[in-house]
């Protein structure tokens, strides 16, 4: 069996495979289109209850098990919950802004927590943008610092980037930046609302051209590449790395979910909509027994029934009902940036395909 | 080559993630960033690589769980506990294995 074929029945048999925890909103940074929705209140979920999460997850098979925030190292037990994960046997990994990953923390996030991946932030190429973003002078010097020790320290690390109208000027740089310190880039075209559905992030939205400009990078170097991969364009599911015929249109909800500070549960990290919260269930129970899960479950059919009516190239638009549903009220419902993104990649594509092929020297 | 052999005790390596799904394996080795998917009798091997059982403990254990022939069973135990040994996700533990 591979592995596109365990994906696929995860989905099918609705078996939780990867789960996104959401450790706290404190952070040391202040991005400005940060997505959080940091006036939710309620009661975080104490290091007992993540203790239990842990282990129904475990016994639940969840393999995959992501720390986020906010800035999950601002969880005061961020280092005992992490070890505890690791005890437990799942594949760890760290969504972090970077700005805390030095010298000792850094040590102990490798020695106690042993995560396969730690994903940082970058949100420029110069100081001056990248601090821009987060509100905090001296950020961008630090995060290039951090990220030099935590390579020296052995860390698998991938950058993350989501392209903005203050940083689209800076791509080719910021591409160049990641690959002098030897690390992946990835950058997502898509500012989204903050969680609330307050939409002042999306004032900070990147332009056409600048979306445009991140499609024409990614095939200019997946050109360049040894490999000579073609870049991704859509997500897992719709672009033919999953099985075909998959009765959904992803995991949302099927073999994945989000989990907020305050025992939220969400079935997917950009679809809020809580089926369920843990203060009042196991993950168990919400996972056998949530209605909101079995409704989410049906609309990934119905999403997947929609994309396919959209015609030829709708894997293009890579759809995501969450960003649907807090853009247009609805997960069913094509939105602005998701229709923006098919035209431009079609443009793209369109262009890529005139190019000469050129002959293989040596 | 592998040098394993029935009195081989075998340990799971520090740097392997793994689960069951549907009976089977998806296994990551963390430290190379690969991934596999083992049928069932790779996930029953993953599962008794303890650091204690011997490969022949394994095979006994194993004959009570799976209606097959012993000597079928064994020598593909014995393979399969190779093949991991070698793709680094198993690790020797010396000494002797716990009756």
């Amino acid at each position: 069996m591979s592995l596109a074929r365990v994906v696929a029945t995860t989905w099918r048999e609705n078996l939780l495979f990867a789960v996104l925890v959401e450790l706290t909103y404190r952070c040391n940074l202040d991005c400005f289109f940060c997505y959080n929705d940091l006036a939710l209140r309620g009661e975080p979920l104490s290091r007992e209850q993540y203790f239990r999460l842990f282990d129904d997850l475990r016994d639940m098979e969840v393999l995959n098990l992501t720390l986020s925030g906010g800035e999950p190292l601002a969880h005061p037990d961020f280092l005992a919950l992490g070890a505890r994960a690791r005890e437990l046997g799942f594949a760890v990994r760290i969504k972090s802004n970077g700005h805390a990953l030095r010298g000792e923390l850094a040590r102990r996030v490798r020695d106690e927590v042993d995560p396969f991946m730690i994903e940082v932030s970058l949100h420029g190429a110069t100081a001056a943008t990248h601090d821009r973003q987060t509100r905090v002078p001296g950020s961008f010097t630090r995060l290039l610092a951090n990220l030099a020790e935590l390579r020296e320290l052995g860390l698998r690390v991938k950058i993350n980037s989501t392209l903005t109208a203050w940083n689209e000027g800076e791509l080719a740089g910021m591409f160049a930046l990641a690959d002098s310190l030897g690390l992946q880039l990835q950058v997502d075209p898509e500012v989204t609302p903050r969680d609330d559905g307050g939409r002042e992030p999306l004032q900070v939205a990147a332009s056409r051209e600048g979306v445009r400009r991140l499609f024409e990078l990614q095939f200019e170097r997946a050109r360049t590449a040894e490999a000579n991969q073609p870049p991704e364009v859509a997500r897992g599911g719709d672009d033919g790395t999953m099985p075909t015929p998959l009765h959904k249109h992803c995991g949302a909800g099927s073999s994945g979910i989000a989990i907020d500070p305050y025992g939220n549960v969400y079935p997917c990290v950009q679809w809020r909509r809580p089926v369920g919260n843990l203060h009042q269930q196991s993950v168990r129970d919400i996972w056998r027994g949530s209605a909101g899960l079995a409704e989410v479950r049906d609309l990934t059919v119905e999403v997947k029934d929609m994309i396919a009516a959209q015609g030829k190239g709708s894997h293009l638009l890579n759809f995501c009902p969450g960003s649907a549903a807090a853009q247009t009220g609805s997960p069913l419902r094509v939105y602005p940036v998701a229709a923006q993104r098919k035209e431009l990649m079609e443009e793209v594509m369109a262009e890529e395909a005139k190019r000469p092929l050129l002959p293989v020297i040596g | 080559m592998s040098s394993i052999t029935l009195s081989t005790v075998l340990r799971r390596r520090s740097d392997v993630r793994y689960r069951r799904i549907e009976g089977e394996a998806v296994v990551l080795r963390q430290s190379a960033a690969e991934v596999l998917v083992l049928n069932e009798v790779g996930a029953s091997v993953l599962d008794l690589a303890d650091g204690e059982r011997s490969v022949r403990q394994w095979i006994e254990e194993l004959t009570h769980e799976y209606d097959a022939d012993a000597d079928t069973l064994a020598r593909d135990v014995l393979t399969f506990a190779g093949e991991l040994h070698d793709a680094g996700m198993l690790e020797e533990v010396s000494g002797e294995a716990k009756p």
